[in-house]
Order: structure tokens, then C-alpha cells, then sequence
């Protein structure tokens, strides 16, 4: 098992027709993933990759066995095509566009909500379960295939930590991005109990950046469920201080979003704090002895 | 994307919102029909207006130009003051603080409510949590009405029917302008009855392909006080993000999360950073090409390095446009390049055939940028 998706994990495509949807598709297909349709309006009947594309998603669901969706579909018709998902019942789903409106991103997490559709995104690279399956935009060649778990708010730093662990030979269980925000379906206060509950994961590593504050609430989420060790890493200390937020904004968040601010509560929740990418490979290695 | 007070005034007009009469004062300009008491407010769209002596009051026993002089004058948080806004002075009974924006965290719209509103709004908040509500509600049911109702009841107002219509007039603002921050504070109550005193509007500008008459008038109305000078309506196709520092090494990134991590290895190395390029969601080899071209641009760059780990970003046509580039630009600034992920295999070759280096490793690459600096 590994969190979210497994070997034979039957996925849909949106978007299979397009450049990076084909591209992706073609890659994901030769890492093993098992693809079994596409979706793409005015397209049916096509295949692209060897997979059938089909005009609508509830008819590729009365002819295949489907358990996850994953849409590389553009931002501006991203609610319709997600809406259409959530609606035909598909309990996972990956979105990976950047830049949906804030209205149509809200409107789709909370009628997931409603049907019980867990999402990952907006604007997130997906999840690769390396060797068993992939599920995304991660690049093949740099996981390995072990008990690390890696959550990433954004896909590049997910795929630059999968890349330094494996070149130390550290494989990894799973490694998820939710996607550079600022809106969510999963978070990492989601994805950290999973990868507690999942037997296949021995250390946790939590890749987070200045601004908003989800790692604040993951600080919470460690010191009261996680047992498993956990290693943090938080970018951005010496980025340059961000323009003062408006009224609304500001009464939502304190002063809480520092680089300081998120390091100091996941000091207290117990988490190890990595200062750059190496050092998490110096931190594991001193968990594991 | 703000919007101005008279803007977002403009707006609440057309929704039913009561707002004072009053008009847009501009530098020159000849004045008529201007009668006391009038309340002269600084059209800028930076917050800490009122604590940066941006509104005053006329009561008619002062020449109205000195006034209008010393605001136009003024200059808060670097922002210069290019309008006024005349209004009728009103008698003020209550303040209260309304707006509805997203709960981020929880990915939820939400009304906030104040029982108090002002310029301390902020500070109330945090002192005592029983002074500001927040109301969450579905985004597919709209705010309901026992949560206005309940609003009603903390915040003491008399009459609820005209409360109820602002607060679903600002709710229909939110939703038909895609904006991201309807806010009305301070709420007064009048003997006239309740009135938006002062309006700040933020727009979603990835929503702006389905508002495109707006954004045309909103860029007509800034240009009028600006002159083109404000930068506010950039090509929104353009996913380029561009922040000019002032050290000596530029850098360009394909992902935010590695552009942060490469910036704290920068400065790890003692490196100075001149300028961050982050490529954003849409790449391209033009887009790499551009982005080069940008940070080049600045004269004080001695070396130039670039991170790019892709995902959806190819590198086969990263290394097209980084070579694009290369040949075409007479300066040759020191570059260096981490590149992998998709496509690499492609790319790396068509760096080879052009005989540009490449880096496999961040660590290896940052190091050679800084000392590149440190030497020129």
C-alpha cells in the first residue's frame, strides 16, 4: 500500500488531448500507470497513447473500471470539467492547472466537500508512489522506491528533494505536492496522518515556504497525532519582505507566515528543522543511525 | 488587483449600497459647486490612509484650495496622491466593520464582521475576540440568512432589512466581479441610516477573461489619474514574476519552491542576489528567452544563474530558448545551468551542440555563480 494511490490504480484523463496532456499521459503510461481513459470535449472517439477519449466523463465511467482522475485542463475551463468529475462520483482527483479563479477553485473544493471527492490541487504536480505508480508531473528518474514520505506545497521542490534523496540512496514511499495555494482540497494536515497510517513509511519529510498559514497548522497536526519522526524544511528566509496586506487579510492572519514563526511551532510540535536540501539527507541518516 | 475608493464606490452605486454624494477632484482643476462641510479623502490604493493626514474635513472656514494643495501634496507610503474625492460630510452615530472575503485556510468565503469599525480594526481583533465574527458560508448556498441575522443581533443594528440588503448587495459584488475583497469600513450609522463611508474593492485578475469590458473602463479610469504610469494591468497572459533585488547575481527558476530554496542557498554562500525570475505555470523556450533577457537587463548582474527541474516545464525547450538567447546576446554575462526533469535527455544534447555547460547539481551550480561574482 502506499498513500492515495497503488499499483493498480485505474486513472482517467482530462484534457488527453492537448500537448501536455499527451505528453504526460505518454510518460506516466511508460512509468506503469494504469491509464484506462481520456476525456476531452468534442474529441470522442479518438485515442491518444493507445487510451479511448471520450466526450463525457460519465461516459467514460459506464465503460471502465475507474478510481482516480487526474485534469490537465486549462484554468479557464477548469470548474465545468471538475464539476463534471466530482459529479460522476470519482472519490481522487488531481488537478494540476495554475491560475483557475479563486471563485470557480472554491466552488469546486466545496461541492468535493459535498460528495465526499478528495482533490489535490489546484495547481498541484500530482503524487508518484515510485514503482508502484504515478500519478503527475514527476519525473520518473529521480525517485526511488523506500519509506520516506514527502509532502510539498510546491511540485519543483518536491521533485529537487525526491532527486537529493535518491542520489543518497534514500527511496521514498510516496511524494505528494498540493500545489502552491493559496487555496487547497488536500493539505499537509491531510496528507501527514495519512503517511502515519501508512505502513510503508518510516520518516516524514514536510517541504513548506513563507507566507499563509498551513505549516502553523501542521505544527498542530504533529504534536497531536504524528509519531513518526518528521523533518521540516521551510524556504524562502531570505526572500524579501512581501508587500503589507490589506484589512481583511491581515485579521485573518495575525502575524503568523515568517519563516521564524513556522520554524519556532514546528520546533515545538517535535519536527527536525532541515536547513537546506542536504541537510535533510544528514537528518535522516542520523534518525535511521 | 485594488481597486480605488471612488471605484469600488462606483460599484456599490450600482448595487444598491447608499453611499454620500460627492465627486472626483483632480490637480488643476477649476472648482464649482463645492459647499461645506465637505470630507476631501486621498485617492490611493495603499492602506493607512487616514494616519498619513490623507483625509480632511472643510467646514468652510479655510480656503478649500490650501487643503486640496497640502493633500496633493502628500505622498503616503511612497504612493503619490493623484485625485480626491469630495464628499458630503455625514453625522456619524456607529461605526461597524463589514467586508467578505476567502478563509484561505479553509477554503471557504467568509463575512467579517466588526462591532467596531476604523483604522484599528486590525488591532481590535487581536485585543479582544468577542469585538469581530467571522462568518463562514457555502460558496454553492450564498451567506444565509440566520448568519446575516445573527450578525444583526451581535452588532446591535436597528434596522435589519437595510442591514440584510448591504450585506447581500456586497455578497452579489464579490460574486459577480470575481473580487476577492468586498470591505465597507467603516459602516456608519447616520440619521439617514447606514452608509459605506469609505469601499475597498480587490479583483481577481485570473478571472479577468470573463470580465473584459470592466478591465477596459478600470484602465481607462487609472490611466485618467495616472498618466500610464502604474503597471497595474500588465499583460495577464505573461506568467513571469519578476523582483528586482540589489545584489550582483541574477537568477531565473522554473518553480517557486526551488527559487526560494536556491535563494537561501545564494545567500548560504554568501551570494547577492540583483534580481528573481520565476517562469510560472506557462513555460516556453520565448518565456525562458524573455525572462534571460530581463534579468540581463540590469546593469549591476555579474553572473546569471538558472535553475530549472521540470515537471510540465520541457526541458527540451527550456535549452531552445536558453541557446536562442545565448547566440543572439552581444553581453556575455558568466551563465549557469542546473537543468533536469522532463524531456532532460533532449535538452542536455541541444546544450551539448551548442557548446553551453551545464550543472547536474543545485549546490554545485549556486557555488559557481556566487564565486563568478565575487570575481568580476
Amino acid at each position: 500500500m502506499s498513500i492515495l494511490i497503488k499499483s493498480d490504480t485505474k486513472v482517467l484523463v482530462l484534457g488527453i488531448t492537448g500537448k501536455s496532456g499527451k505528453l504526460q499521459t505518454k510518460i506516466m503510461r511508460n512509468y506503469g500507470t494504469q491509464i484506462v481513459a481520456g476525456v476531452t470535449p468534442g474529441k470522442g472517439g479518438m485515442e491518444v497513447e493507445g487510451v479511448p477519449v471520450y466526450n463525457f466523463v460519465s461516459e467514460a465511467v459506464q465503460k471502465h473500471q475507474i478510481d482516480v482522475a487526474i485534469s490537465f485542463v486549462p484554468p479557464r475551463f477548469s470548474k465545468d470539467s471538475c464539476l463534471e468529475v466530482i459529479e460522476s462520483n470519482i472519490k481522487f482527483f488531481v488537478i494540476t492547472a495554475e491560475g483557475i479563479p479563486d471563485h470557480d477553485v472554491v466552488d469546486i473544493l466545496q461541492y468535493g466537500n459535498l460528495k465526499g471527492t478528495k482533490i489535490l490541487g489546484p495547481g498541484s504536480a500530482g503524487l508518484i508512489a515510485p514503482g508502484k505508480c504515478k500519478l503527475g508531473a514527476h519525473p520518473p528518474q529521480m525517485y526511488l522506491e523506500g519509506n520516506v514520505g514527502i509532502v510539498s506545497k510546491s511540485g519543483a521542490l518536491s521533485y529537487e528533494i525526491g532527486k537529493t534523496l535518491t542520489e543518497s540512496d534514500i527511496g521514498q514511499s510516496a511524494v505528494v505536492a498540493i500545489g502552491g495555494g493559496p487555496l487547497w482540497g488536500l493539505k499537509q494536515t491531510d496528507i501527514l496522518p495519512m503517511f502515519e497510517d501508512d505502513c510503508e513509511t518510516r520518516i516524514i519529510v514536510m517541504l513548506g515556504e513563507i507566507g499563509g498559514t498551513m505549516e502553523e497548522e501542521a505544527a498542530e497536526v504533529i504534536k497531536n497525532r504524528i509519531k513518526k519522526p518528521v523533518i521540516s524544511l521551510i524556504v524562502g528566509k531570505s526572500a524579501p519582505k512581501g508587500k503589507s496586506l490589506g484589512h481583511a487579510g491581515a485579521i485573518i492572519e495575525g502575524n503568523l507566515g515568517t519563516v521564524e514563526s513556522k520554524v519556532t511551532a514546528l520546533k515545538k510540535a517535535g519536527a527536525l528543522i532541515a536547513e537546506d536540501s542536504l541537510d535533510i539527507v544528514r537528518l535522516i541518516k542520523q534518525i535511521e543511525g | 488587483m485594488k481597486l480605488y475608493e471612488f471605484q469600488g464606490k462606483k460599484i456599490f452605486e450600482k448595487y444598491g449600497i447608499p453611499i454620500q454624494s460627492g465627486e472626483i477632484v483632480y490637480p488643476e482643476q477649476k472648482l464649482k459647486h463645492l459647499s461645506p462641510p465637505l470630507v476631501l479623502k486621498a485617492q490611493v490604493l495603499t492602506g493607512g490612509r487616514g494616519k498619513a493626514g490623507g483625509i480632511k474635513l472643510w467646514d468652510g472656514s479655510q480656503d478649500i484650495k490650501e487643503i486640496i494643495e497640502q493633500l496633493f501634496n502628500l505622498e503616503i507610503k511612497k504612493e503619490k496622491v493623484r485625485a480626491l474625492l469630495a464628499l458630503k460630510s455625514v453625522d456619524i452615530l456607529k461605526e461597524h466593520y463589514l467586508s467578505i472575503t476567502f478563509n484561505k485556510s479553509k477554503s471557504t468565503p467568509v463575512l467579517i464582521s466588526g462591532i467596531t469599525g476604523g483604522i484599528d480594526i486590525e488591532k481590535s481583533a487581536q485585543q479582544d475576540k468577542n469585538q469581530v465574527y467571522f462568518t463562514e458560508f457555502n460558496s454553492l448556498l450564498g451567506i444565509l440568512d440566520f448568519q446575516i441575522r445573527f450578525i444583526a443581533d451581535k452588532l446591535e443594528i436597528e434596522n435589519y432589512f437595510e442591514f440584510k440588503k448591504i450585506v447581500l448587495a456586497m455578497y452579489q459584488i464579490f460574486k459577480d466581479y470575481d473580487a476577492t475583497l468586498v470591505e465597507i469600513n467603516p459602516l456608519a450609522l447616520t440619521p439617514e441610516g447606514l452608509v459605506a463611508v469609505d469601499s475597498k474593492v480587490e479583483l481577481d485578475k485570473q478571472a479577468s477573461f470573463r470580465h473584459q469590458e470592466l478591465y477596459q473602463e478600470l484602465k481607462e479610469e487609472v490611466n485618467l489619474i495616472t498618466g500610464d504610469e502604474l503597471n497595474n494591468y500588465e499583460d495577464v497572459e505573461d506568467t513571469i514574476t519578476y523582483v528586482p533585488l540589489s545584489g550582483d547575481i541574477g537568477l531565473v527558476s522554473d518553480g517557486a519552491g526551488t527559487g526560494l530554496l536556491t535563494l537561501d542557498l545564494l545567500s548560504k554562500y554568501k551570494g547577492k542576489v540583483a534580481n528573481f525570475c520565476e517562469l510560472g505555470g506557462i513555460t516556453s523556450p520565448e518565456i525562458v528567452y524573455k525572462a534571460l533577457n530581463k534579468v540581463h537587463q540590469d546593469p549591476h548582474v555579474k553572473s546569471v544563474l538558472v535553475v530549472l527541474i521540470g515537471g510540465f516545464n520541457r526541458m527540451d525547450e527550456m535549452a531552445e530558448g536558453i541557446v536562442k538567447f545565448y547566440q543572439e546576446s552581444r553581453k556575455h554575462i558568466p551563465l549557469f545551468i542546473r537543468m533536469c526533469g522532463t524531456k532532460e535527455e533532449e535538452g542536455k544534447k541541444i546544450m551539448r551542440d551548442a557548446n553551453i555547460a551545464i550543472d547536474d547539481s543545485l549546490h554545485d551550480a549556486v557555488k559557481k555563480a556566487v564565486k563568478k561574482a565575487m570575481e568580476n
